[in-house]
């Protein structure tokens, strides 16, 4: 018996290669998973209020349009920002980083978005005191966190207002409208980890803003594409100059918030 | 091994029977006795067999023989490795790694041989971004009683592989969330709302395509809605009934494996 056993333990154990690396095989300070998706939220906030005030307001100033079926052949117009937001979503679940998004409200203009169980008695909390929730899903092992989401754009507030569907007709600026649903699978993650959660996130941004671009090429009257933006010209920046000013609102924040977890 | 042990037994009494005295005696090592060289050969025959054998169970274009059942409807062509990609690190790695979690000496687990197949297997082929149910929306917390019943948050609780179908859950799904469904302008002549109070969930599927992947237009007329028996037929691997015309077919070849 030992005859067979030594030689296996010596093969197995102690003319070991290296031993395969542990998911997190990081030292030094780490993350929360509550930390990874404040840092998230802040960031899908700041370029959501971009593409809502500076793409989709300015923009319908100039004539684009912007509309729930925006991805039909024939629809010249652009995602709503409710539908951008699920379009960066659809990108990150196409990333090998395990992080979900999602948007919802207890009024919200596609019944199937509705809150109830656990995020509805989140944003009765958040209505309360305008705090963020998490919570850990049991079924599926992933971390959540629900974070509000405000009326930050006349363009957000008209189109509920209008909206036939909507069953909510007053909202106003400043509202909470809602909130986004973010899960993380990881119940730490290290300073590089959450780095790369950081480039997943800014490329689905990216995808999202891209796609918008490639259906504006193809619209009737397509719009110039460049350096400019909406407020100048019948016109949209490029996915690269959409970025570099997302960047440049995001970038110092989100700095911030990992210094302050070292 | 002891000289009452059954084995021991037997290879004493094979030497009895088949090995004279003259033979054992002839020199130090002797020649072969017959009985032993027509061991020797049956048991390098049967060596050349089993590997044959082998090569032939494991041999590119035979993954039928191994498979847990046929393929599903459409993946007639996939060979194992197109769903069942290596799992990191040697034979060797992945054991020391596996033990060291058993005892508790290792944080995450390892998979052997082959990692988990999952949505990303699959989306590596299928991913479309039009999809009206991708499976990612389904991790969400308000889909937990779906969850819980169907598990439609995976791409294999719907299309098991192996099957020999083309889906494997019960047509009558959408009751598991569709159950308060309610349309301000019903484009149908039977409403919406009346099918779902008589629990026709059957009849969702005769209009509707799960996935948005067909190039159709659904019906506003009830009765031109295909037939409860044209959607089983197309779980279980038929033609479709909504339209040959697929907005965004399969890929012959996985997304990330082109590069």
């Amino acid at each position: 018996m030992l005859s067979v056993v030594a030689p296996i333990t010596v093969y197995l154990f102690v003319s070991a290669p290296a031993a395969l690396p542990e998911a997190s095989a990081e030292s030094g300070k780490r993350l929360t998973p509550h930390e990874v998706l404040e840092i998230c939220a802040a960031e899908n906030a700041a370029v959501r209020e971009l593409y809502a005030k500076d793409i989709v307001g300015a923009g319908q100033q100039v004539g684009l349009r912007f509309d729930e079926k925006w991805e039909q052949l024939k629809v010249n117009a652009g995602p709503l920002p409710a539908l951008f937001l699920r379009e960066t979503a659809k990108s990150l679940s196409r990333s090998s980083v395990k992080l979900g998004l999602f948007l919802g409200s207890d009024s919200p203009v596609n019944k199937s978005n509705r809150f109830f169980g656990p995020q509805a008695d989140a944003l009765d909390q958040m209505r309360r005191d305008g705090e963020s929730r998490g919570f850990f899903m049991e079924d599926v092992k992933l971390y959540t966190a629900m974070f509000p989401d405000f009326a930050v754009a006349p363009a957000c507030v008209d189109c509920h207002n209008q909206h036939p569907d909507s069953p909510k007709r007053d909202w106003a600026m400043g509202d909470l409208m809602g909130a986004t649903t973010w899960t993380f699978p990881s119940h730490s993650v290290s300073v590089s980890e959450m780095l790369d959660v950081i480039a997943a996130l800014r490329h689905g941004f990216q995808d999202a803003y891209t796609r918008y671009i490639e259906k504006a090429k193809s619209f009737s009257l397509p719009p110039e594409v460049g350096k400019k933006w909406p407020r100048q010209c019948y016109c949209l920046p490029t996915p690269e100059t959409f970025m570099q000013e997302a960047e440049r609102r995001i970038s110092k924040p989100t700095l911030d918030r990992l210094l302050s977890h070292r | 091994m002891k000289p009452n042990d059954p084995g021991d037994r037997q290879d004493d009494s094979l030497s009895a029977v088949a090995v004279s005295p003259e033979a054992r005696l002839s020199d130090g090592r002797g020649p072969a006795p017959a009985s032993s060289m027509r061991r020797r050969v049956g048991i390098g025959v049967g060596v050349c067999l089993a590997n044959a054998a082998l090569c032939a169970l494991f041999a590119p274009g035979q993954e039928y023989l191994t498979a847990p059942g046929k393929m599903n409807a459409g993946h007639g062509q996939l060979d194992c490795t197109g769903c069942h990609r290596p799992a990191p690190g040697s034979v060797r790695q992945q054991i020391q790694a596996g033990t060291r979690f058993l005892l508790g000496l290792r944080e995450t687990p390892v998979d052997f041989g082959f990692r988990a197949v999952e949505n990303g297997d699959c989306q590596a082929c299928h991913e479309r971004p039009f999809d009206r149910h991708p499976v990612y929306r389904f991790n969400e917390p308000r889909f937990a009683d779906a969850r819980k019943e169907i598990a439609p948050q995976r791409c294999a609780s719907c299309h098991r592989e192996h099957s020999g179908r083309r889906i494997t859950v019960e047509p009558d799904y959408c009751r598991h969330c569709h159950g308060e469904l309610e349309m301000k302008n019903d484009p149908l002549d039977v409403s919406h709302a009346t099918l779902v109070r008589e629990s026709r969930w059957l009849s969702c599927l005769g209009c509707h395509d799960f996935h948005g992947n067909h190039v159709m237009k659904s019906s506003t007329r009830f009765a031109d809605a295909f037939s409860a028996l044209s959607v089983e037929r197309y779980f279980a691997g038929d033609v479709s009934p909504y339209a040959r015309q697929l907005r965004k077919p399969a890929r012959q070849k996985r997304a990330d494996l082109e590069h």
